[in-house]
C-alpha cells in the first residue's frame, strides 16, 4: 500500500519533436541537450522537486532509450525515493489488447492505475518541450484557492504571434470562458504552456468520457479542455511571467542556448534556492590553454579549449583544438572541432568531429546541423541551414 | 574485483599545511578544482571493485564527513556493504586520539570482524594517485604473498627524512625498507597502499599493539621483512602520484595539473574520479575575460584575466581584476581592479576592490576560509 500524495505529476516525455531534425532521430526531444550540461527534461523535473513534488510519471514512447538511461533511479533530480520518486511509463499490453499512446489525454488515460495508487487529490501534466522555472507549488495553491477543477498556466504572448497559440480567453477573475486553438482573430493575448493542473476526480471522469468517444482525438487541447469548458466546469487561467521558451525547432534550441550568454541572463541558472539538476558527467573541470581565447561563453567540465570560442556553449568533454574557432554555436557533449576548422552559427550534436579545416555553417542565414557521430572530413564546407546525417554525401 | 575491501586511514600529520587544515584533514583538501584529496582514493578502490569502504577518521572529520555523505555518488550507498565512515570513540585504552596507525586499526577491529570480505586494500589518504587497484590485488593472489606493497619510482616522491623506502629483488620480494631515513638509500617509494588478508591484518594489529606498537610501517612490515617471517612482495603503479603534505607539495599539485599532459596521468578515461555534485551551471565567460594555461570549475564567472591558476566552482572573477599563479577554492571572489599572484584562497575568501596581494613564488601566501581583505 503506497501512502497518499496530494499531487502528482505526470510528464509527456513521449513526442519526436520531429521540427528538431536529425537531432531528435535517435532521441526523444525531452532527451536534447541545452545550456552546456542539461537536457530539456531537467527543467521539468528540477522544477516538481523544487517545488516538493516528489512523485513523477515520464510517458514515454518515441526513442525512449537515452531518455529511460538518462532518468535511471531519479537521483540527480533527489527523485530516488521509497514512497514516490520518478517511474518511466512506456505503454503495454494490457490482456489481449495493447496499444501505443494515441494522444496526449489517451497517454494518460491509460496510466490511471499508475496515478491511483497515490490516491491523489491533484494531477499535474507537463510537458517535456520548455525551458522555463516554475513555482508548481505555488500554482497547486491558486488552483486550490480558486476551488478550480482545472488550472491552466498561461503567459502573455506578443499579440501578432497569438495565431500560434491555443489561446485562453478570460473573464475579469481570471476564469477561462472560452478556448481557441490558433485563432486567426485572437480576443486575448493569454496562451497556453501546456501545464495544467486538474482535480483528479474530475480528470479522471473526462478521460473515461473521451476514451468513450471513438470520433476524439484524445488531446488535452482539443478535446478535454473545451469539453470542461462546454460543462462549465470551472477552469482557471494562472499567469506565469518567467523565462520560457519553446525549443521545438533547430533555431528556437539554438536561440535558447544563445539566451544564457544574456548579460543579465533571462533565467536566473545562478538561483540556490532553485538548481537546475541534471546528471553529472563527472569530468575534471575544464581547461583553458595557453593561446586559447574564450569571450563571452558558457564552458563546462572536461572540456579542453586550445583554440578561439566566442558567443557559444560547450558541453561536457568538447575539445577545440589548436587554431580552430567556434562562433556562436552550440557543441555538445563528447563533440571535437579540428585545427583550423571554423564553426559559425551551428549546433554540433554529441560525439561528432569536424575535420581539420572544415566550415560549418555562416556569418548569416540558418543554423547548421552536424548530427551525433558524424565525422566531417578535412576542408569541407557546410552551408548555412544544412544538416548533416548519416545520408549526407560530402 | 569480489571479495575485497578498502579502508582508507586519514589521521596523517598536517601541521605544514597551516590555515588549510585548521578546519579539515588533508583527506578532505580541496584540489585541483571540485575534488578532495579523497575522491582520488575512494574512487580508485570503486573502481577496482570495491564494495565496502572504511574510512578511519581522527580530528577535523566534519567535513570529510559533510563530503563523502550516505557515499551516493560513488555508488556505495549498498545495503550489505557501502561506504562506513568511522570515527574515534572513546575507549578505555583510547582517549579518542590514535598515537599511529595500528591503534586505530585496533579501534575499528569491530568494523574488520563484521566485514565479509577476505582481502583488504589499505590505504593512506596523504598521496594522490588514480591507479588500477584490481591489478594490485590480482598480482597480489597471483603471488600469493602475505602482504603485497604498492611502490612509485618517482623522483618527486623521494625526498630526505619521510617515507619508506624499499629494496627489491628480481622476483619482486621486498628484501630491505628503510623507514624515515635521513637520506633514503632506495628509490622505489612506498606509497602507503598494501593488499593484505583482514584475518592476517588484525593478527598483526593486535599481536603488535599489545606489545606497545604504534607504526604499521616500522613495527610490523620492517619486522617482517627483517626476520623474513612472512612473504612481502612489491608491486608498481606507473602512473603520476603526489604527496599532499605541507603547503608547497599542495601548490605543486595543483600547478603541475595544469599540464595536460600530467593531467592525462591522473584524469583517466576507464578510471573516472567522483566527487560529490553541486549542480552549477557552466562556468560563464564575459566579453572581457582573458583566461590563460588554466582549469575553471562550474559555476565560476569570469570578466578579468586568468593565468596559470585553478578556479573552484563558483569563483567570481571581476572585471579588470588580474589572478596569476593562485588556487582559489568554492565561492572565492576576486573583485575590480585587485591582483593577486602566488595565493591559495580557502573557500568563500573575497579580496576587495584594488587589494594588490603578491606571494613569493616558493611560498604560496594562504588566505583562510571566509577572510575578506
Amino acid at each position: 500500500m503506497l501512502r497518499k500524495k496530494t499531487c502528482v505529476a505526470m510528464l509527456l516525455a513521449g513526442g519526436q519533436g520531429s521540427r528538431l531534425g536529425i537531432l531528435t532521430k535517435k532521441v526523444a526531444k525531452p532527451a536534447v541537450p541545452y545550456g552546456g550540461k542539461y537536457r530539456i527534461i531537467d527543467f521539468p523535473l528540477s522544477n516538481c522537486t523544487n517545488s516538493g513534488i516528489d512523485t513523477v510519471g515520464v510517458l514515454t514512447q518515441y526513442q525512449p532509450l537515452e531518455l529511460n538511461a538518462y532518468i535511471g533511479s531519479g537521483a540527480p533530480w533527489d527523485l530516488d525515493i521509497t514512497n514516490g520518486g520518478v517511474f518511466v511509463l512506456p505503454p503495454y499490453q494490457k490482456g489481449k489488447s495493447g496499444e501505443w499512446y494515441r494522444g496526449t489525454a489517451n497517454a494518460i488515460y491509460q496510466n490511471i492505475a499508475f496515478i491511483e495508487q497515490y490516491n491523489p487529490d491533484y494531477v499535474l501534466i507537463l510537458s517535456g518541450d520548455h525551458i522555463y522555472k516554475m513555482d508548481y507549488n505555488a500554482m497547486l495553491n491558486y488552483h486550490i484557492r480558486h476551488g478550480a477543477d482545472a488550472t491552466i498556466a498561461v503567459r502573455e504572448v506578443p499579440w501578432e504571434e497569438a495565431p500560434r497559440f491555443g489561446i485562453m480567453n478570460t473573464d475579469s477573475d481570471d476564469r477561462i470562458v472560452e478556448f481557441e486553438e490558433k485563432p486567426k482573430n485572437p480576443k486575448s493575448n493569454k496562451a497556453s504552456m501546456g501545464v495544467y493542473i486538474f482535480t483528479w476526480s474530475k480528470l479522471r471522469h473526462y478521460l473515461e468520457e473521451d476514451e468513450a468517444d471513438k470520433k476524439s482525438s484524445n488531446d488535452f487541447g482539443k478535446n478535454i479542455i473545451p469539453n470542461m469548458l462546454n460543462d462549465k466546469q470551472v477552469i482557471v487561467a494562472y499567469s506565469f511571467n518567467g523565462y520560457w521558451k519553446d525549443v521545438g525547432t533547430i533555431e528556437s534550441l539554438w536561440e535558447a542556448n544563445m539566451d544564457l550568454l544574456e548579460t543579465p541572463m533571462p533565467i536566473d541558472m545562478h538561483d540556490k534556492r532553485w538548481r537546475i539538476f541534471a546528471k553529472n558527467p563527472g569530468m575534471a573541470p575544464h581547461y583553458i590553454a595557453k593561446g586559447a581565447t574564450v569571450k563571452d561563453s558558457l564552458i563546462t567540465e572536461g572540456c579542453e579549449v586550445y583554440g578561439n570560442v566566442s558567443h557559444s556553449v560547450l558541453f561536457a568533454g568538447v575539445i577545440i583544438e589548436e587554431g580552430a574557432k567556434v562562433e556562436s554555436s552550440v557543441i555538445m557533449p563528447g563533440s571535437i572541432i579540428r585545427r583550423g576548422a571554423v564553426v559559425r552559427r551551428a549546433i554540433v550534436a554529441e560525439n561528432a568531429i569536424v575535420g581539420p579545416g572544415a566550415f560549418v555553417g555562416e556569418e548569416t542565414g540558418n543554423i547548421a546541423v552536424i548530427g551525433t557521430g558524424i565525422t566531417l572530413p578535412a576542408g569541407v564546407s557546410i552551408p548555412a541551414g544544412q544538416q548533416v546525417d548519416e545520408e549526407y554525401t560530402f | 574485483m569480489k571479495d575485497v575491501m578498502g579502508l582508507i586511514y586519514t589521521g596523517e600529520n598536517d601541521a605544514r599545511l597551516r590555515e588549510l587544515t585548521v578546519t579539515r584533514a588533508i583527506a578532505a583538501m580541496p584540489v585541483a578544482g571540485r575534488y578532495r584529496v579523497i575522491d582520488f582514493l575512494v574512487s580508485s578502490m570503486v573502481n577496482g571493485g570495491m564494495k565496502n569502504i572504511g574510512v578511519i577518521t581522527q580530528k577535523n572529520y566534519h567535513s570529510l564527513m559533510d563530503h563523502l555523505g550516505s557515499g551516493k555518488e560513488w555508488d556505495l550507498h549498498g545495503k550489505n556493504n557501502g561506504l562506513h565512515i568511522l570515527p574515534p570513540f572513546l575507549t578505555r585504552e583510547n582517549v579518542g586520539l590514535y598515537p599511529g596507525l595500528l591503534d586505530a586499526l585496533r579501534s575499528n577491529n569491530n568494523f574488520l570482524i563484521r566485514s565479509k570480505q577476505e582481502t583488504l586494500v589499505l590505504s593512506n589518504s596523504n598521496i594522490i594517485y588514480n591507479a588500477h587497484l584490481d591489478e594490485l590485488v590480482q598480482y597480489y593472489r597471483d603471488t600469493n604473498a602475505d602482504i603485497t606493497l604498492l611502490y612509485t619510482k618517482d623522483p618527486s616522491m623521494k625526498r630526505d627524512e619521510y617515507g619508506t623506502y624499499l629494496s627489491i629483488d628480481k622476483s619482486g620480494n621486498v628484501t630491505d625498507m628503510e623507514v624515515l631515513p635521513t637520506h633514503p638509500g632506495y628509490d622505489n617509494v612506498f606509497m602507503e597502499v598494501l593488499v593484505i588478508k583482514r584475518e592476517l591484518l588484525r593478527d598483526l594489529v593486535d599481536k603488535a599493539v599489545s606489545h606497545g606498537l604504534h607504526s604499521m610501517d616500522k613495527d610490523i612490515i620492517l619486522r617482517l621483512v627483517q626476520d623474513k617471517s612472512a612473504k612481502i612482495n612489491a608491486y608498481e603503479y606507473k602512473g603520476k602520484c603526489w604527496q599532499i603534505d605541507s603547503v608547497q607539495s599542495y601548490f605543486k599539485f595543483n600547478m603541475d595539473i595544469l599540464d595536460p599532459e600530467m593531467r592525462k596521468g591522473l584524469f583517466r578515461d576507464e578510471l573516472p574520479v567522483f566527487t560529490k555534485v553541486r549542480d552549477e551551471m557552466p562556468a560563464c565567460y564575459g566579453d572581457n575575460a582573458t583566461v590563460i594555461n588554466s582549469l575553471v570549475a562550474d559555476g565560476c564567472q569570469i570578466d578579468g584575466i586568468v593565468e596559470n591558476s585553478i578556479l573552484f566552482r563558483g569563483v567570481k572573477i571581476a572585471p579588470d581584476a588580474h589572478v596569476k599563479n593562485c588556487i582559489i577554492m568554492q565561492d572565492g571572489q576576486v573583485h575590480e581592479g585587485a591582483y593577486i599572484e602566488n595565493c591559495i584562497l580557502d573557500k568563500q575568501a573575497v579580496i576587495k576592490r584594488n587589494a594588490r596581494l603578491i606571494g613569493p613564488d616558493a611560498y604560496p601566501i594562504v588566505i583562510g576560509k571566509d577572510v575578506v581583505i
